[in-house]
């Protein structure tokens, strides 16, 4: 720790009246669709036709690195802008030109982080894009490899069950009709998820082409032990070359901003910008070529790693941050030694790191409800952690990308804090207060002991288990040493429908599912319970497949792996492998995770036909059904019956045990057979905070009460919105009564807060209580959202479906829905401002 | 024995048909709510248990379903959607269809339960559950981890809970077994026997004190002062912290002269007493028709926040510490 107090650092004012200008110009910028990266990939495609696939896409990298318009704004202390406009939104043709030529052509362009708002495009840009998509749309096989693969393999039927059929599965990579670009099936994470690496940055980029190319005079000399006498060879010979390719071409884009900065500053009138605009120049002729000097030049390279792997992947860019506190650290420590920084430069170079992250946006054309993550663009950050011997990382870095955060109040990044029982009380409140300040959601905690040990299991050792982050949506992944797949997602709900009806989907009018009988002749619950096991293990088994044949032909596209070969180069350099084909240390991964969504909502509805058909023989099987094919109408008095039935996340014996039946039975089934590709145990993902509202659209009325097209549970162990009327203990009971993190990736939590509930500094006390229980008995990831004025809306027009909104009032709490017309209109007009 | 203990505590000034406390055997408590993650009834993580039954009748009550010793139909109007199943089951006929919602026949009324077990919606229930040691125990347990982590505990409240005291005592000894923290929260109305039980087991008493003057007591409240400070002293003897929690009522006891005698009187009986003042709201409003009670503050208004200062201020120059809750 620094000489630097708390005092000091929670008295920094981020928001200085420059990051306060800049962000006013980004908040009043209309959005812009940005084409020329497009433009220049296109360009440089149709030049390197002949070379390999992987130079190809170094090649297409440096054209855009090399030729792209440049942008330093006045003010800006941290430079890297994705485009000419303060507010672009970039996109390639190349992935998906079918969309955006759909978009050019209706006029209308959406950006991933809105619903709402269009964006606006040049006339010139317009009739570019339109004839940059045309192209691609030529070029391109009529045919999807994976669609063409798969029914060669599996047949037609399976595709009846994919995300935009049958939605039995869920995910961005299980779709039938993906825009065929220049890839035939681009999955979540074509080349895997490429981080902003700690490694990369401290050893400097020279170093790694440096690797490479003696990697290549070694091959050249000696030939090479892991590939010799295979195609493996060239492969490799070639993936170094486009390493090189990539990395120099990433050094040269920081030197243009050097270059451009340094002719700002010879006509700069104002001697301090001169010399900010000279020490832009400075740090972008040293990084990411080499290490950083100082604080100033690490934030800046970060800025510029983030950009320039988001550039790479324009269709898909997600690119988390990672370990913030742990990469900036030494530079801030050694600054403060040397009384070169104080807290309040450091937390302005974050707050302007902060406004440059954010202005990254890239349009979006897959349908709605179809989107994965909507409203995010997951540049995730992760706080804190512990080392091999268990000691607290938390810094002064970790206290200062909080305030950031808290005071800039912008949506993303996203912070995640590693919680361990070790850290600092004070920090836990810090955190507790930066979220209240922030209007809820950020940051949330995540079980480092609990993390590690999840790597522990699957034999990493110790030195590489206790460095992983956060990173996409609920996932987590080790910096720089494996490979972090997309999720291909089973909606448990849905399976649960098909069972109830004998495996026919009524939507679609098709037999989705195998026969497992008509629920409507069973005469005990362990039948119905029985179906629905041999219905998920059906999907389970086509799922696995699907996944490993749709992976077979996106390798054959190609891997984008230039820059991420670089970031992995450890080991991806000595394998010759991009990570997505194996190169990592840690590949299990690759294959992508198998997913399962819904849990809760699934638990809910068994719980439901147990009590009230078997138990208590209040309704029948074939009355329920009945209710749920006429969704409710004329039923109105059983749904309530059904409301009103135990319900996951009170505390509720009868109730919790079903879930924990069923969390135990659906593990058992997805993993009841080992991954093909690793020959390990299929890692498990339980997400939901994003998909559940596209599957929710596909699954009809349930006998846990929904109503058809709701959307499902929001979150992997959140409760049902209404359904917990006993508040939060009873909810963390509910959710960690078994060991289900330890299996479960993103079993995450989310709690619902009113801001004044937590008004107090001992009110956000008890909540800190809270993380740590939640952590004691071994939750995984909890965050606690305030609600928002369009909630307590909801909430007056459907009260039902708000019983657990807890608001403070006076001397005490009530939930909100019990409270009279008045007092609620009251309540909803003093929250707080909204996020941009 | 319970309604000997309430009859020696209530000097006559209420009518004694409304005790029919014989069909309450002890320790078993009339309970009617029982709230975890209670953040505002002492220090830490908390479930507070509610006792139905209050001698008191403060205007101002936010809690009205607290003050009957019996169990009432609590009627929900928010959740009611009118169907009429309801009127259609009631053996009493109790129940008609009014305006905007159903009217209960209060006098009618047996409390049977027909209407709550045929409403669908949940906009009927029954308040006040007779419920043993070890089912409320029960209950507590689960969040033992929470107490443990934040120094929480277990609150008793009411209602009062003095009318209640055997099972107050035999829940708070099961407490202090667990090793929970508690706290008992009383308007400090009962006799001395009722008093000494509860704190027998007691870490902390939140003692309510509304008014300086024993003849403002009878008026408003419908019940003597001099017990009340009786009850005060001996916590005091007993050696239990207390927190002397004052409801600021606009216009019925924050004149500065009462404040300032509330301030003495404490100060007099409690030296180092915390006092925290509980601002007046009225958000109990609309639970008075779920009973059937009709709310007669509706014309006052909040307090200010001067006026809350104002008001800590007279306990602080008096030497007392206090605070104000949010």
């Amino acid at each position: 720790m620094t000489s630097i107090s708390k005092e000091e650092i929670k008295s920094v004012q981020v928001l200085t009246p420059r990051l306060q200008k800049l962000k006013k110009e980004w908040e009043d910028a209309e959005p812009q669709v940005y084409v020329d990266d497009s433009l220049l990939f296109t360009q440089s495609w149709k030049e390197t036709e002949g070379l390999p696939v992987d130079v190809r896409w170094a090649k297409a990298l440096e054209k855009r690195l090399l030729e792209c318009p440049l942008l330093i704004r006045d003010g800006e202390l941290i430079v890297g802008s994705l485009s000419k406009f303060i507010r672009g939104n970039g996109t390639l043709c190349a992935m998906k030109p079918h969309e955006i030529l759909t978009m050019a052509e209706s006029g209308k362009f959406d950006r991933k982080t809105s619903d709402i708002s269009s964006t606006r495009i040049d006339p010139a840009d317009l009739e570019a894009l339109r004839a940059d998509a045309q192209y691609w749309i030529e070029n391109m096989p009529k045919v999807s490899s994976v669609n063409a693969a798969v029914e060669l393999d599996m047949g037609c039927e399976v595709f009846d069950l994919l995300f935009d059929r049958g939605m039995v599965f869920e995910g961005r990579g299980v779709r039938y009709k993906m825009d065929r670009g220049l890839f035939q099936n681009y999955s979540a994470y074509g080349g895997g998820v490429a981080q902003v690496s700690v490694k990369c940055i401290a050893n400097g980029l020279n170093y790694i082409i440096d690797l490479c190319s003696a990697e290549r005079e070694r091959m050249l000399r000696e030939g090479d032990e892991n590939s010799r006498g295979t195609a493996q060879f060239m492969r490799k010979y070639w993936l170094l070359k486009a390493c090189i390719i990539s990395c120099e071409a990433f050094i040269k884009y920081a030197r243009r901003h050097a270059d451009l900065a340094r002719e700002m500053a010879k006509t700069e009138t104002r001697t301090a910008r001169r010399e900010e605009l000279l020490r832009i120049a400075r740090a972008c002729e040293r990084v990411p070529a080499e290490p950083p000097r100082d604080f100033f030049e690490a934030v800046q390279c970060v800025r510029l790693y983030h950009l320039v792997c988001w550039k790479e992947s324009s269709d898909r860019p997600e690119v988390p941050i990672g370990r913030l506190d742990q990469l900036l650290y030494p530079y801030y420590e050694k600054d403060v030694t040397e009384g070169k920084i104080t807290a309040q430069a450091a937390a302005e170079l974050l707050g302007a790191l902060w406004l440059k992250i954010r202005e990254c946006e890239n349009l979006v054309t897959i349908p709605r409800e179809q989107r994965a993550a909507p409203g995010s663009l997951l540049p995730n950050i992760t706080l804190c952690g512990t080392d091999e011997n268990g000691n607290d990382l938390t810094n002064d870095i970790s206290w200062l990308v909080l305030e950031a955060m808290a005071q800039i109040k912008l949506s993303e990044p996203a912070i995640y804090v590693r919680y361990n029982p070790n850290m600092d009380s004070e920090f836990l409140l810090h955190a507790l207060e930066c979220n209240r300040e922030f209007g809820g959601g950020n940051p949330a905690f995540l079980n480092d002991v609990l993390g590690t040990q999840r790597y522990l299991d699957r034999g990493v050792p110790l030195s590489d288990a206790c460095n992983w982050n956060a990173s996409g949506c609920l996932g987590y992944h080790l910096d720089s040493l494996e490979h972090m797949g997309g999720g291909h997602n089973i909606s448990q709900l849905k399976v649960l429908e098909l069972a109830l009806n004998d495996g026919f989907d009524k939507r679609t009018g098709k037999q989705l599912g195998p026969h497992t009988g008509d629920v409507r002749a069973f005469t005990g619950f362990e039948q119905v319970l029985d179906a629905y096991c041999a219905q998920l293990d059906y999907f389970t088994k086509m799922l696995r497949r699907f996944k490993m044949i749709s992976w077979g032909t996106e390798i054959a596209d190609g891997p984008m792996s230039g820059l991420r070969v670089a970031m992995q180069y450890e080991d991806c350099i000595p394998a010759g492998l991009a990570s997505r084909e194996g190169g990592a240390r840690y590949p299990e991964g690759r294959a992508a995770w198998l997913g399962s969504r819904g849990l809760v909502d699934l638990a809910d509805t068994m719980t439901a036909i147990k009590k009230l058909v078997f138990d208590e023989k209040k309704t029948t099987m074939a009355e329920l059904l009945d209710a749920c094919d006429r969704n409710w109408q004329g039923y109105e008095n059983l749904r309530s019956l059904c409301l009103g039935a135990p319900k996951y996340g009170n505390d509720d014996d009868y109730a919790d045990e079903v879930y924990d039946e069923l969390s135990t039975r659906v593990p058992e089934i997805m993993q009841q057979d080992v991954d093909p590709l690793t020959g390990k145990k299929p890692m498990l993902f339980i997400g939901a905070a994003a998909g559940h509202v596209g599957i929710g659209k596909a699954i009809g009325a349930m006998p846990n009460g929904r109503m058809a097209g709701t959307p499902t549970c929001d979150a992997a162990c959140s409760v049902s919105p209404g359904c917990d009327v006993n508040g939060p203990t009873a909810a963390i009971n509910s959710a960690t009564n078994g060991e289900y993190s330890r299996e479960y990736a993103g079993y995450a939590m989310n709690m619902k807060f009113s801001k004044a509930l937590l008004n107090t500094p001992e009110k956000l006390r008890q909540l800190a209580f809270l993380v740590r229980v939640f952590m004691k008995r071994g939750g995984w990831h909890i965050q606690f959202n305030i609600h928002s004025r369009e909630e307590l809306l909801d909430a007056r027009a459907h009260p039902e479906d708000h019983r657990n909104l807890l608001v403070r009032v006076g001397g005490y709490s009530a939930y909100f829905i019990d409270l009279p017309p008045g007092l609620q209109a009251e309540i909803v007009n003093r929250t707080m401002h909204e996020l941009i | 024995m319970a309604k000997e203990i309430l009859a020696a505590a209530w000097d006559g000034v209420l009518p004694k048909e409304t005790l029919r406390m014989e069909d309450l055997p002890q320790p078993r408590g009339r309970v009617f709510n029982i709230q975890r993650y209670s953040l505002d009834d002492g220090p830490g993580i908390r479930t507070t248990v509610f006792l139905k039954g209050c001698q008191l009748r403060c205007p101002w009550c936010s809690n009205p379903e607290s003050q009957s010793f019996e169990p009432q139909i609590l009627y929900r109007y928010t959740a009611c959607k009118m169907c009429g199943a309801c009127i259609a089951v009631c053996p009493q006929g109790a129940v008609t269809m009014g305006a905007d919602g159903i009217d209960i026949d209060r006098a009618r009324c047996a409390v049977c339960g027909e209407c709550a077990a045929a409403c669908v919606q949940g906009a009927l229930k029954i308040s006040g559950e007779d419920m043993t040691v070890e089912q409320v125990f029960k209950v507590i347990r689960r969040d033992a981890a929470y107490y443990e982590e934040s120094g929480g505990g277990v609150t008793c409240s009411g209602g009062e809970i003095l009318a209640q005291a055997d099972f107050v005592r035999e829940l708070f000894k099961k407490c202090r077994e667990a090793g929970y923290h508690t706290c008992a929260d009383t308007s400090g109305f009962g006799t001395a026997e009722a008093m000494e039980k509860v704190l027998k087991f007691a870490d902390l008493v939140y003692f309510d004190l509304k008014h300086a003057d024993d003849g403002w007591h009878l008026a408003n409240l419908a019940v003597p002062r001099d017990v009340i400070i009786r009850n005060l002293r001996l916590c005091a003897l007993r050696g239990v912290p207390v927190v002397i929690r004052v409801p600021l009522v606009p216009g019925q006891n924050d004149s500065e002269e009462n404040l300032t005698a509330m301030a003495e009187l404490a100060k007099s009986i409690v030296p180092r007493a915390q006092v925290n003042i509980l601002p007046y709201h009225k958000y109990g409003e609309s639970k008075y028709r779920s009973v059937g009670m009709e709310y007669t503050l509706s014309h006052l208004r909040e307090n200010t926040p001067e006026e809350l200062e104002r008001a800590a201020a007279v306990f602080v120059e008096c030497g007392l510490e206090c605070t104000i809750s949010k």
